[in-house]
C-alpha cells in the first residue's frame, strides 16, 4: 500500500506554537483510518522525499524570517509544482507570509515572498492574540487561536472564510486566511487540524484521492473528535460571552 | 553610613507595602532603594568577604542554587542567598534589605545568587563574581527568548563577570563554546553525565544543542548513574553516592552542578562526605516529586510549567503508573505550544480535568494516550480520583499546571511552601 508522505517544512525554525504538529495530526488520522502514513521533517532541500502527499509549514520568529526564506527559495520549483498538482499545502503565520508576495515591515523594509499565494503581509498596530472563529465555505466552522503582528491584504478574492469573531486578515476585511487551489494560508495557530477535524478530513480526502486510496475517518478519530467538539464549544462559549459583554 | 537613609526609606516602604497587602509587596522596597541609591545593590553584592557566586541558565537554577547553599552551609560557611522568586534587580535588593542592618550591611561569608538569565547581565554590571555556574541553554519561554543564540549571549555576559572560575555543563554545546572563550586566569570547571546516563534518556537532556563528547571523569564531576532517586557522582577516582530530592536525571545533573561549584568555592576546605550528606538531606518540593499522604493514599504531584519541564516531568513518571489525573487550568491560555511534546509514555490517564480539560484530552489523544474520563470540574475529579482504590502499580499521580496546582492545594487543604 502507498505510504502517504507528509512533509513538515523547516520544523526546527517554524514550530513556535505547535503549528508544525498539524503534520502529525494528518499522519495520526490517516493511521486511524487504516492507511500507512509518515511525516518527513525537511530542514533543507536534501531532505525532500521522492513522494509528497501534503505539506505543512508553521510559524517562526521574525528573527528567523530571512533564514527560512533562503531555505524555502531552494525549494521554490517544488512548491510551485505541488501547488499546481493539487498537493495540499497548509501554511500558518509567518510560514504563510513567506509563501505570499511578501512581507512589509513598519520601517519600510520588505521581504520578498515566494509568490505561491496571492496577497501580502502588512504592518498593524499591536499584536493580536485571541480566539478566532471563521465560517469557511469549503471546510465548515473553523475555531482557533490567532497570534500575529501583521495584517494581510490581497486575499479578498479567495479568503479561507468569513470571520464570526476575531481579527483575521484585519483592516476591516471581515475575512481570514487565503486559499489558492489546495494551497492554504491561515493565522489560526497551533494544531488547527486537530481542533477542526472536518478541515483535516477535507485535506486527507484530497490526499487519498490523488494517491488512489479511500479515506474514511477511523473509530479512534471519533474519540479524539469528541474532545475536539468539547474544546470548540468551550472556545465558542468564551467568544459568545465576550461578544455579549461587548454588546451590553 | 552612606546607605543609612536609603535603607530607612526601604524599610518604611516595606512596612507600608505590608500594611496594604499582608505578606506581599516584596519587590517594591527594592524598587525604591534602587531608585534613590542606585549603587547599593552592586556595592553590597561585591562586599561579601568570600565573594559572590552566581547560578544562572535556562532550567534547574533554583534546585542547583538550593543544593549549593546546602553544601556550603554544611561546611560551616555563612551564606546569604535569594529566594528564587527574587532573581531580578528589585527583588534582589528587597531580599538584601530583609537581612541588612541599619547601615545596609548584610551578614554572611559568601553570597550565592540565583540569577534570571534575562536580567542577570544587567544586574551584574559593575559587580565582580568569584564563581559563575551555568546550568544549560534551552528556549522555552517563546515570548521572552526567541532563540538559543540570544540566551547563550546573555549567559556569556553573566559569565564574563567571573574573575576566578566558571562552572559549566559539559553536555551543553552552547556552554562548552562559551567556556572556550574564558579569559586568562579564569578556571573552567565542568560537570556532565556519563554515556550510560545519556543513553537512558531517550529524548536527551532537553538542551538546545547537546555536545557530541561526554565528559571524561578526570575532567570534572560526572553523573555516573541514576536509578530512581539514587545517583552516583564520579569525582576523579571516587564514587560519591547521593539521594536526590526526587526521581529524575535532571536532579542528578543539578546535584553535579552544585557539587562542582562548591569545589570551586571551597577549594581545599571541600569534603566529599559533607557534600554528599548535604545533597542527600535536601527535601523534595511540592509539585516537584514530593509524595504526600492525602486521604489515605500516597500521592505524587507533578507540576508542568513549560514544554521543557512538561517533557522532563512526564518522562520521569514511572512507566506503567496505573492511575494518573491530568489537570490543565486557565493559566494555559492556549495549550498549542505544548503540542510538540510527547506524552505517549503515560499510556493511559484516568481523568483529564481543569478548565482546559477538553484541550488537554485532545492533545493526549493525538499522543496515543487512552483516556478513561474527562471531568472539567477539578474538585469533583480530585474527589473521585482519591476515592478510588489504591493502584496495582505505581502511586496515584497528579499532573497539573500552576493554576490547577493552586486549586488542587486549596481543595485538598494542603499548605506549605510554594
Amino acid at each position: 500500500m502507498t505510504t502517504l508522505t507528509i512533509v513538515s517544512l523547516l520544523p526546527s525554525l517554524m514550530n513556535t506554537n505547535g503549528d508544525a504538529e498539524n503534520a502529525s495530526v494528518l499522519r495520526r488520522r490517516a493511521e486511524w483510518a487504516g492507511l500507512d502514513a509518515r511525516v518527513v521533517a525537511v530542514g533543507s532541500r536534501a531532505d525532500l522525499p521522492d513522494r509528497v502527499d501534503a505539506v505543512v509549514i508553521g510559524s517562526g520568529s521574525d528573527a528567523s524570517l530571512e533564514t527560512a526564506r533562503s531555505t524555502l527559495l531552494t525549494m521554490h520549483d517544488e512548491l510551485r509544482t505541488w501547488g499546481t498538482d493539487g498537493v495540499p499545502i497548509l501554511s500558518v503565520g509567518t510560514g504563510w507570509e513567506l509563501l505570499s508576495w511578501g512581507i512589509e515591515h513598519r520601517d519600510g523594509s520588505t521581504i520578498e515572498g515566494l509568490g505561491i499565494l496571492p496577497g501580502r503581509a502588512v504592518p498593524r498596530d499591536g499584536r493580536v492574540t485571541g480566539d478566532a472563529v471563521v465560517t469557511s465555505p469549503r471546510f465548515g466552522l473553523l475555531v482557533g487561536f490567532e497570534n500575529h503582528a501583521r495584517d494581510y491584504v490581497g486575499a479578498e478574492g479567495s479568503p479561507l472564510g468569513r470571520l464570526r469573531s476575531g481579527v483575521g486578515n484585519g483592516r476591516g476585511s471581515g475575512q481570514e486566511g487565503v486559499v489558492m487551489g489546495t494551497v492554504i494560508g491561515t493565522h489560526l495557530r497551533g494544531p488547527v487540524l486537530a481542533k477542526n477535524p472536518g478541515f483535516a478530513d477535507h485535506l486527507l480526502a484530497s490526499m487519498a484521492e490523488r494517491a488512489g486510496l479511500d479515506y474514511a475517518p477511523g473509530p479512534a478519530a471519533a474519540v479524539a473528535d469528541g474532545y475536539a467538539t468539547a474544546a470548540r464549544e468551550a472556545q465558542l462559549g468564551a467568544v459568545g460571552a465576550a461578544a455579549s459583554v461587548g454588546d451590553a | 553610613m552612606r546607605y543609612a537613609p536609603a535603607i530607612l526609606v526601604g524599610r518604611l516602604t516595606r512596612f507600608a507595602a505590608r500594611l496594604r497587602k499582608p505578606g506581599g509587596g516584596s519587590a517594591v522596597p527594592g524598587l525604591v532603594v534602587n531608585r534613590i541609591a542606585p549603587r547599593y545593590l552592586t556595592r553590597t553584592l561585591s562586599g561579601f568577604p568570600q565573594g559572590l557566586v552566581v547560578v544562572s541558565g535556562s532550567s534547574g537554577k533554583s534546585t542547583t542554587t538550593k543544593m549549593l547553599v546546602a553544601i556550603l552551609r554544611a561546611h560551616g560557611v555563612e551564606v546569604f542567598t535569594n529566594p528564587s522568586t527574587a532573581n531580578i534587580s528589585q527583588g534582589l535588593t528587597s531580599a538584601l534589605l530583609e537581612r541588612a542592618d541599619w547601615r545596609g550591611r548584610v551578614p554572611g561569608d559568601v553570597a550565592v545568587l540565583e540569577m534570571d538569565e534575562g536580567h542577570g547581565a544587567l544586574v551584574m554590571q559593575g559587580v565582580d563574581a568569584r564563581v559563575v555556574a551555568l546550568t544549560n541553554v534551552m528556549v522555552d519561554q517563546i515570548d521572552r527568548f526567541h532563540d538559543s543564540e540570544m540566551v547563550a549571549g546573555m549567559l556569556e555576559r553573566i559569565a564574563a563577570r567571573a574573575h576566578e572560575a566558571i562552572v559549566v555543563n559539559a553536555d551543553d554545546a552552547y556552554l562548552q563554546r562559551l567556556a572556550a572563550k574564558a579569559g586568562p586566569g579564569v578556571a573552567v570547571r565542568r560537570f556532565g553525565v556519563s554515556a550510560e546516563v545519556l543513553a537512558r534518556s531517550p529524548r536527551g537532556l532537553g538542551y538546545s544543542e547537546t555536545s557530541r563528547e561526554r565528559l571524561a571523569s578526570d575532567s570534572g564531576v560526572v553523573v555516573a548513574s541514576v536509578d530512581g532517586a539514587a545517583a552516583a557522582l564520579r569525582d576523579g577516582e571516587a564514587s560519591v553516592e547521593i539521594t536526590l530530592p526526587a526521581r529524575g536525571t535532571h536532579y542528578a545533573v543539578d546535584a553535579a552542578a552544585a557539587y562542582a561549584t562548591a569545589q570551586a568555592v571551597l577549594g581545599e576546605r571541600f569534603s566529599m562526605a559533607t557534600a554528599a550528606d548535604a545533597l542527600s538531606a535536601i527535601p523534595a518540593v511540592f509539585g516537584r516529586g514530593e509524595r504526600v499522604n492525602v486521604r489515605g493514599h500516597e500521592v505524587e504531584f507533578v507540576l508542568v510549567q513549560n514544554p521543557a519541564s512538561y517533557q522532563l516531568n512526564v518522562d520521569s513518571i514511572e512507566p506503567g503508573t496505573e492511575q494518573i489525573l491530568f489537570a490543565i487550568g486557565s493559566d494555559v491560555r492556549d495549550p498549542s505550544y505544548f503540542w510538540p511534546t510527547d506524552a505517549s509514555s503515560l499510556g493511559r490517564v484516568s481523568i483529564v480535568s481543569g478548565s482546559k480539560a477538553a484541550e488537554a484530552a485532545l492533545m493526549l489523544a493525538y499522543d496515543g494516550v487512552e483516556i478513561d474520563r474527562v471531568e472539567p470540574d477539578l474538585a469533583r475529579a480530585l474527589d473521585d480520583f482519591l476515592a478510588g482504590p489504591a493502584p496495582g502499580t505505581g502511586v496515584k499521580t497528579i499532573v497539573f499546571s500552576a493554576d490547577a496546582m493552586r486549586r488542587t492545594r486549596a481543595h485538598l487543604g494542603l499548605t506549605g511552601a510554594e
